[in-house]
C-alpha cells in the first residue's frame, strides 16, 4: 500500500463528498452547478491518482463543459438563480434522507464485507495504457463503441426535435 | 484488504447516497439531474476503482467508463430537451406541477 496514494485519494473522496453535499444545500443555483463541477473535477483526480490518467483528464474536460451548459440552463429556467430569495424547492426530504442513508449503509455493509483479497496488481504505463484502449476499441469492444455513438446521435435528433417550437402546422 | 479500493468505493456509495437524496428531495427538472449525475460519478468511480485494484490486464472495463460517460452525456442532452419543451409550454420546469404526467 503506498500511503500517498491513499491519503490523496481521501482527500479528493473527502472533496468530492463535501461539494456533492453543497450542491444540494446552497439556496444559489449558479453555486450548484460549481459545486457539481468541483465534485466531478475531484473525482478526475483521483481517476489521475488511481492511474487512469485518459479518463481522468477525459472526466474533468467533459465535466467541466458539461458543468458550464448546466449553469446556462440554470440561470435560465429558474425561478431564483442568485438564491437572493431563500427559496425552498424540495419535497419529501424525509423520505430522501432515508432513502439517500439507507443506499449509503447498504453500500458500505457491502464493500467492506466483501473481503477483496490485496495485494494491488501494477498497472502498466499511461502510454501502454492508450494503446491497449485503442486497441480494445477497433477490437473487440468496436461494436459496442459503435453503438455509444449511435446512442449520442439518437439523443442529439431526439433532444432537438423535443426542444424545437411546435410549427403552425404541427399544432392543427 | 486493499486500502485504497476501500477508499474509492466508500467515496463511490457515499456519493451515491447523496445523489439519491438529491434527486428524491428536489422539485425542480435541473436538480434531479444534478442529482442523477452525482449517482453515475459514483458508477464511474467504482468503475476505475475495481479495474486499478482487481483487474487492470482487463481493458473492457475501461471500455465500460467510456460507455457510462456517454450515458451521463445523452441523460443530459434529452434532460435538457425535455427541460426546455416544459418551460416552453407551461413556464416553469417545476416537477411538483407536472402532475398530469401521472395519467
Amino acid at each position: 500500500m503506498s500511503l500517498a496514494t491513499a491519503l490523496f485519494l481521501a482527500f479528493f473522496g473527502v472533496a468530492a463528498i463535501w461539494f456533492g453535499i453543497v450542491v444540494f444545500r446552497t439556496h444559489s443555483m449558479v453555486r450548484s452547478a460549481i459545486a457539481l463541477l468541483f465534485s466531478q473535477t475531484a473525482i478526475g483526480a483521483m481517476f489521475l491518482v488511481m492511474q487512469a490518467e485518459f479518463l481522468g483528464v477525459l472526466q474533468i474536460m467533459m465535466m467541466a463543459t458539461e458543468m458550464s451548459v448546466m449553469a446556462i440552463f440554470m440561470v435560465m429556467f429558474m425561478m431564483d438563480p442568485g438564491g437572493m430569495g431563500k427559496m425552498d424547492m424540495t419535497h419529501q426530504k424525509r423520505l430522501s434522507l432515508w432513502a439517500g442513508g439507507i443506499g449509503l449503509v447498504a453500500a458500505l455493509v457491502v464493500i467492506w464485507t466483501a473481503g477483496w483479497q490485496g495485494p494491488a496488481p501494477d498497472v502498466p504505463g499511461a502510454d501502454e495504457q492508450a494503446r491497449l484502449l485503442g486497441r480494445e476499441i477497433l477490437g473487440r469492444s468496436m461494436f459496442i463503441f459503435e453503438s455509444a455513438a449511435l446512442m449520442i446521435l439518437t439523443a442529439m435528433i431526439a433532444a432537438t426535435m423535443v426542444a424545437i417550437a411546435p410549427q403552425e402546422e404541427d399544432t392543427q | 484488504m486493499i486500502p485504497e479500493l476501500m477508499i474509492a468505493l466508500s467515496v463511490g456509495a457515499a456519493l451515491f447516497g447523496v445523489g439519491l437524496y438529491g434527486a428524491l428531495s428536489q422539485t425542480n427538472l435541473v436538480m434531479i439531474i444534478m442529482g442523477v449525475e452525482l449517482i453515475l460519478a459514483a458508477a464511474l468511480l467504482n468503475l476505475v476503482a475495481f479495474w486499478r485494484y482487481l483487474h487492470p490486464d482487463v481493458t473492457a472495463a475501461k471500455m465500460f467508463v467510456l460507455i457510462v460517460m456517454a450515458v451521463m452525456a445523452v441523460e443530459m442532452a434529452v434532460g435538457f430537451g425535455i427541460a426546455i419543451a416544459r418551460f416552453r409550454s407551461r413556464g416553469s420546469v417545476e416537477m411538483e406541477e407536472a402532475r398530469e404526467l401521472k395519467g
